[in-house]
């Protein structure tokens, strides 16, 4: 014992502090990382292989002969696929079916699993202090968060292998062809997540809390993914600049390509290098930005929960805003050339829409932006089970503050902000369209039918409040679950072979779909309806239970 | 209920799931004293702290709190109340001064002097980032907004565990002062120094339930004081005395402990011996805390042996 202990090195000299030593006992950590994320880890490779596998197995037996397939091809060949999950690059083949439908929800699944998974075990670790705690024992300055890396790596791997399998067992590789296709695939969606650690690394190294770490990066997969979308409609420059379309453009069953994933690894590893480059200079706890002095007095209106939440929130709700204005620009200047790609190519789309090209892809473009609102609306109410768990609501509802008079403002954030947002979504899709060169008629028009998807913001906001009042434990977690379920059920619900009947009645697809379909009043005030109701069940509740902190 | 009580609890329950946090408690805070609340961690405190703010609901018992009830009539009653936690948690990206005047708003109007007076005495530098504070300078910020409050009832959850001594001292001053003012004080603590110092009456739990309560005076009846005494000659008849307890004798000096019923009759006797000093110590409420733990850690030691 003695004999052993004599024997180690009293001080190891500056010059030994090198790569070695800023990876002691990765590891260990690597193991530790497995553990404490062990369902997640497992979770999230299950449900989308598991989703991938499903569409596949379902199209083979739907469309089992060339004429369906090419049917589905024609159907696919539209503006609005096109923008919404892109087009395969052979489409009228099972492989590529199955592509259009559910490649992209894959790809961007695997892409948010991965952001939230480096913040959860990188900077939400670090806010919370159990890296002080970790840092302290022998650890390398590196070890905690390239142990993280390494084990979701590995799950981007495990996915892209499970798909690939998957596929290989459904057979969607054409009959003769080896299994080169599934391989490809695969790979394509491995990739897009790998460079999602790279963005999410980055991100939480800059970024001062979990919170914006996780917004930052979210921020910059959804940047990816509408550069690609904007690159699929017109010549396809853009979709090059996007990790997401170099995922798209390895095409699986067409060119079969390798060489695009070298992108994404060569991203991935210089945005890697930049994260450790910043880890290695800057302190525990501490982002980028030092925290500056501040007022020593606050105005009165900071007193009450709306006030201080505005002032808490700004950030959010400036981000969200440029967002939405930013998005419903581009997307309305976009669309013109768009409509002329569509009108040339064929009737079909028309025929098929049942509309005219224009209304059918600004419907599209307005549902999209609706979207945009209603994560800012979700985001802005899960802030309220954010100060629960935190136990910062205690400070506010031990001075002279009822539950409900808190709720009730805090509420008015998601409320206004995405009637607001909504109809600036309008406006500047219209004023977008008309500056590249399309009907300026449409701007009012627009406005209204952003408009018309308030009720089913509400309504999932409604969703958000009932869990907040009844499972506050569950309230984060939950809320965005279901908007990403419902998502996915709008966007590939026909290919799940989910009902009709259920489809038509998410929130998204009941509202009416204008300027392509007329307005309805029947299913916008039975989604209102819904949505009070929900809100009245959960803010009722809430004034009637515990503070549950965490 | 009477209105000379600031709180009046009685037999409260709360439990979370199967574990019964609250098993009966009783608790008074007369108005315009300062009431010491002591337990062990765990045993409740905070619980029915959070009881009587209405953040939970208690599951059965009552609570009275200014007259009213402190879940239904919350927002009346936090006019008057003013809250420092155990654990304080700031708004992160504001400053210590703001998140005073926030926390002063919200149950009253905010007194600009009082709260420069009070951030001057804790020493605070209110225009850092709360996110920057250590422990004890975001105490400071909770107890600087709830000292600089006209409140009527202070509710303290160990207001003090992360301050310094020269801190501690401001706070014991500021407590008196309230006292002066008739206002009360509900101290949660388990820092026996502190209450003796500045309780009147103190609550002690364990578990859930009271197992004590009543003035320092009144609970001292029940224990022992420790004298010393500088005496010559023999001692042995002291140590014969009804009440006398532990006689150690180190040379000249005789230290030993006598019941307080017993404290007239043996000094009495001390006197006749012509001692050349005299030190007598009240028990501390720590021993009277170790007494009714004094099971619970015979049972530790036991079992570490």
């Amino acid at each position: 014992m003695n004999a052993t202990q004599t024997q180690m090195p009293v001080i190891s000299g500056a010059a030994q502090h090198g790569a070695q030593d800023s990876l002691a006992a990765t590891g260990t950590m690597m193991r530790f990382v497995a553990r404490r994320n062990r369902l997640l880890l497992i979770t999230w490779p299950v449900v989308i292989v598991g989703l991938f596998a499903y569409v596949s197995v379902y199209y083979r037996d739907l469309l089992d002969t060339q004429q369906a397939l090419d049917d589905f091809a024609s159907i696919s060949n539209t503006a609005s696929i096109k923008a919404l999950t892109g087009l395969a690059a052979e489409p009228a083949t099972l492989g590529g079916a199955v592509w259009t439908k559910i490649w992209m929800t894959s790809a961007l699944l695997l892409a948010f699993a991965v952001v939230f998974l480096v913040t959860r075990t990188g900077r939400a670790d670090e806010e919370a202090g159990r890296t002080e705690l970790l840092r302290s024992r022998v650890l390398g300055l590196h070890a905690c968060s390239v142990a993280a890396w390494t084990v979701i790596a590995g799950m981007c791997v495990v996915t892209g292998v499970g798909v690939s399998v998957a596929s290989i067992v459904s057979g969607l590789d054409p009959v003769g062809s080896a299994v080169m296709g599934s391989l490809v695939l695969g790979a394509s969606i491995t990739g897009v997540g790998l460079v999602a650690i790279g963005v999410a690394a980055v991100a939480g190294q800059i970024a001062a809390t979990p919170r914006a770490a996780n917004a930052t990066a979210s921020a910059v997969v959804g940047i990816m993914y509408v550069l690609r979308l904007i690159g699929d409609l017109g010549s396809g420059t853009l979709t090059w600049a996007s990790p997401v379309g170099w995922g798209q453009e390895m095409q699986p069953w067409g060119a079969n390509r390798w060489w695009p994933l070298l992108f994404s690894l060569v991203l991935t590893v210089v945005l890697l290098g930049v994260a450790l480059a910043i880890e290695a200079r800057r302190d525990v706890g501490a982002g980028l930005l030092v925290a500056r002095s501040g007022p020593a007095a606050a105005p009165a209106r900071f007193a009450s929960p709306l006030g201080l939440a505005l002032h808490l929130q700004r950030n959010v709700i400036i981000g969200w805003t440029l967002t939405v204005v930013l998005a419903a620009l581009m997307f309305g200047s976009v669309a013109p050339s768009m409509t002329e790609l569509a009108d040339d190519s064929a009737g079909s789309f028309a025929q098929v829409l049942g509309g005219t090209g224009v209304a059918a892809l600004l419907s599209m473009l307005v549902t999209m932006t609706s979207l945009i609102v209603t994560v800012f609306a979700i985001q802005t109410t899960v802030t309220m089970r954010q100060d629960e768990a935190s136990g910062i609501i205690e400070r506010q509802l031990a001075g002279s503050v009822s539950r409900t008079r808190w709720v009730g403002q805090r509420l008015l954030i998601p409320a206004v902000g995405s009637a607001v947002l909504l109809l600036i979504a309008g406006a500047l899709l219209g004023v977008g369209y008309a500056s590249a060169g399309g009907d300026t008629d449409l701007t009012g028009s627009l406005m209204l039918a952003a408009l018309t998807y308030w009720p089913a913001v509400m309504l999932l906001t409604g969703i958000a409040v009932l869990l907040f009042g009844w499972l506050p434990h569950f309230t984060i977690a939950g809320s965005w679950a279901i908007l990403a379920a419902m998502w996915i059920l709008v966007v590939s619900g026909d290919a799940l072979n989910v009902p009709q009947a259920v489809l038509d009645a998410m929130p998204f697809t009941a509202t009416p779909h204008q300027p392509l379909e007329p307005m309805a009043w029947t299913p916008v005030v039975l989604l209102a309806l819904v949505g009070l109701g929900l809100l009245w069940a959960g803010v009722s509740r809430f004034a009637r239970r515990d503070i549950q902190t965490d | 209920m009477t209105s000379t009580n600031a709180i009046e609890v009685r037999g409260l329950i709360k439990t979370f799931g199967q574990t019964v946090a609250l098993n009966g408690l009783d608790l008074i805070v007369p108005a315009g004293e300062v009431t010491g609340f002591l337990g062990p961690n765990g045993s409740g405190k905070s619980t029915t702290i959070r009881i009587l703010l209405g953040l939970l609901r208690a599951d059965a018992g009552q609570a009275v709190v200014l007259g009213g009830d402190p879940w239904s009539d919350a927002v009346r009653l936090h006019k008057d109340i003013a809250y420092v936690p155990g654990e304080v948690n700031l708004w992160p990206n504001l400053t210590g001064g703001q998140c005073i005047d926030i926390l002063c708003r919200l149950s009253g109007p905010l007194d600009p002097a009082r709260k420069a007076t009070m951030i001057q005495r804790f020493d605070l530098d209110p225009t850092k980032k709360a996110r920057t504070y250590s422990k004890g300078n975001r105490q400071k910020v909770a107890l600087v907004a709830a000292l600089a409050s006209r409140a009527h009832l202070l509710i303290l959850d160990e207001p003090t565990s992360g301050l310094d001594p020269i801190m501690e001292a401001a706070f014991t001053e500021t407590i008196r002062e309230m006292r002066s003012e008739g206002r009360s004080v509900l101290l949660s603590s388990h820092i026996f120094a502190e209450v003796e110092r500045l309780a009147d009456r103190v609550t002690i739990i364990r578990e859930g339930v009271t197992v004590e309560a009543g003035t320092i005076a009144e609970l001292r009846h029940l224990t022992r004081s420790t004298v010393t005494v500088t005496i010559d000659g023999d001692v042995q008849a002291l140590a014969a005395l009804p009440g006398v307890h532990d006689l150690q004798q180190t040379g000249e000096h005789v230290s030993f402990a006598v019941d307080d019923a017993m404290l007239p009759d043996v000094l009495a006797v001390v006197s006749t011996m012509q001692p050349r000093s005299l030190v007598a110590n009240p028990p501390s409420l720590e021993e009277l805390f170790l007494r009714h733990y004094g099971q619970e850690l015979a049972a530790m030691n036991g079992a570490e042996s």
